[in-house]
């Protein structure tokens, strides 16, 4: 992962198509341990299975910034953690990413934001796996647009369930994960269930 | 399988020549190519031909594909590897760009139109435009994926009469193949030229699809007019990672009366804006009527440098995301204004009150509207959308229900 992670407008000739951002809440991703890369080459995008079943490269989020850590000296970065009505997701920024750091920095916790970023999988040494999200851009919004993001999430995550059968990620992940539709329905119901009629 | 016949066209060649041709010889080289190596009869004779040619030094008698060398052929019946004699109107001539080519353009009859070259080698008659040729024994071969006339030092140039008027047929953008074509198009989109050699590119629109285009500038070569609808002949037609453009310098561009209706058009998108490119908020423009291109922080416009009357404008441009598809959009001034409840005239204000300057406005912009669902309204072409209405979508309750019936569908 020594690649910097700049936006990949560089390459918007030809067939260039930009990665879309999946919608997934916070104990759907939780859950994420395998990754790979699509294409031989050593700058083809590297993705994430999500256990709903799909390829992910970018992630678009909204929630609450609830604590935030500067860390390194020569090396800063700043990590943080956004919950979402279903759990908490670790987002980082570093110097690849100073726009979403400053923007991090600048914003007091709580407060809602909205997260456009990469996941990566780590393992740490015991054997444990985590999943973080590297920031491309951090921007604080309101409980309008965080309700929103639910919905569309919400949306996404039941749409992803019913072509589980469907799709060769779908199957995929039922494969490797053992995906049991019915918890993720019920994350969802929960979800939607917090929001205000 | 026979070798019989090939052989004999071949021999037949080499003795026209004077030489004395071994036709067991020959066969054999030809059976060993097919059935050995699997190369295909046509293939096969003519790389005994060639072979023949060179131990022989014999000039002109290789590359002759079967049977066809030297044969009257129009244009539309060549394919890349034939010898031909063809007749054709120069109708146009561009410019060389190496020292090896005499001369280069494009060639015409009833059936079709070409691209050719003339290479300085071959010590040919200058061709002029208008004019038709006779053309005995040119090689047809593949440039940029499209068959290409070559007249090399074995060609004969005649100039000859031809009362056949050329009307070349528009075809619809759509149709657009590699090579010459002509279509009947409005110019619908100009874009800011990339290039100091580029004098316009932008965007031609038929009914049946838009097309990309560009004029690389040249003695005497004039910009096209926004909102005008052309025919254009003879435009060369590239395609670069399988996208059809075209470049119209060399081509004949006549305006049209009228208008014609142009597909694409409008296109609706929703979803989050997940990214703001560097060039949105407040920029500005170069002054100089007709290029409107962006300065540079230093007011500097690529074609005409310095430029201090700089005029303001405001735009956004970012992508739009789904989370299953994306689009690029362009948010034009008054939709920009709408969108962050910005004038022009306050970002004005802002970026010359302030040590950020323009950074300011920017940086307010993304605030305001990074990370939120809108929903964009404009022209698309190719994933992207040329915005001319848009608004922030809302936290709509009355969705609830139906979300939490089929979440709950199955417990």
């Amino acid at each position: 992962m020594a690649m910097p992670d700049r936006p990949s407008f560089a390459r918007r000739e030809g067939t260039f198509e930009r990665e879309p951002a999946r919608r997934v809440f916070a104990a759907e991703l939780r859950e994420t341990r395998i990754h790979f890369r699509e294409g031989e080459d050593e700058k083809s995008p590297t993705y994430v299975l999500l256990p709903t079943g799909e390829r992910c490269n970018r992630v678009f989020l909204v929630g609450t910034l609830t604590e935030k850590k500067k860390q390194g000296e020569q090396n800063m970065f700043y990590r943080a953690r956004v919950v979402d009505p279903t759990g908490t997701f670790f987002i980082m920024a570093g110097s690849y990413q100073p726009e979403a750091m400053q923007q991090i920095a600048r914003i007091e916790a709580p407060s809602f934001v909205a997260v456009t970023g990469k996941p990566n999988v780590y393992e740490t040494p015991d054997g444990a796996t985590l999943i973080s999200i590297r920031c491309e851009s951090v921007t604080a919004v309101d409980k309008d647009t965080r309700d929103r993001w639910v919905l569309d999430c919400s949306l996404a995550t039941l749409d992803r369930i019913d072509r589980m059968g469907a799709t060769p990620y779908g199957e995929r992940a039922q494969k490797e994960y053992h995906t049991d539709p019915a918890v993720f329905r019920k994350m969802v119901f929960d979800a939607l269930s917090q929001l205000r009629m | 399988m026979d070798y019989s016949s090939i052989t004999e066209r071949i021999s037949l060649k080499v003795s026209a020549k004077g030489h004395q041709a071994d036709t067991a010889k020959i066969e054999g080289k030809l059976r060993r190519l097919i059935e050995e190596f699997g190369v295909p009869p046509q293939e096969a004779e003519r790389t005994v031909l060639n072979e023949l040619a060179r131990d022989l030094a014999i000039p002109d008698l290789g590359s002759g594909s079967a049977g066809a060398a030297g044969e009257k052929k129009l244009l539309r019946e060549l394919s890349s590897g034939d010898w031909a004699t063809i007749e054709a109107k120069v109708v146009s001539l561009s410019g060389s760009y190496s020292s090896a080519i005499s001369q280069t353009g494009i060639l015409a009859d009833s059936t079709g139109a070409m691209r050719f070259v003339v290479w300085v080698k071959a010590n040919a008659p200058r061709l002029s435009v208008g004019s038709w040729y006779r053309f005995e024994s040119v090689v047809v071969d593949e440039y940029k994926g499209s068959p290409n006339v070559k007249v090399h030092s074995g060609t004969t140039i005649k100039e000859i009469t031809s009362e056949t008027p050329l009307i070349p047929k528009t075809i619809p953008i759509r149709d657009l193949t590699p090579g010459i074509g002509s279509i009947r198009g409005k110019f619908i989109q100009e874009w800011e030229a990339s290039h100091d050699r580029m004098l316009q590119s932008g965007l031609v629109g038929d009914e049946s699809g838009t097309v990309k285009f560009v004029i690389w500038k040249e003695e005497g070569k004039e910009r096209l007019v926004p909102g005008t609808v052309y025919s254009i002949y003879y435009a060369l037609v590239d395609e670069y990672q399988g996208r059809i453009s075209l470049n119209l310098t060399t081509a004949t561009i006549l305006p049209e009366d009228g208008d014609i209706p142009v597909s694409g058009g409008e296109g609706v998108f929703s979803g989050a804006l997940v990214h703001i490119a560097p060039g949105s908020g407040l920029i500005k423009r170069c002054p100089v009527e007709g290029c409107n291109r962006v300065l540079s922080r230093q007011n500097y416009c690529p074609v005409h440098e310095i430029q201090p009357g700089f005029l303001y404008d405001l735009r956004i441009k970012g992508w739009l995301d789904n989370g299953w598809e994306t689009r690029e959009i362009l948010v034009q001034r008054e939709a920009t204004e709408q969108l962050t409840g910005m004038s022009i005239h306050e970002s004005k204000e802002l970026a010359e009150n302030n040590p950020l300057g323009m950074d300011e406005v920017f940086l307010r912009v993304r605030e305001r509207i990074l990370g939120r669902y809108l929903t964009c309204r404009g022209r698309e072409i190719d994933q992207r959308i040329l915005v001319s209405e848009c608004g922030f979508l809302h936290f709509d309750p009355g969705e609830i229900p139906g979300l939490l019936n089929r979440a709950g569908g199955s417990f």
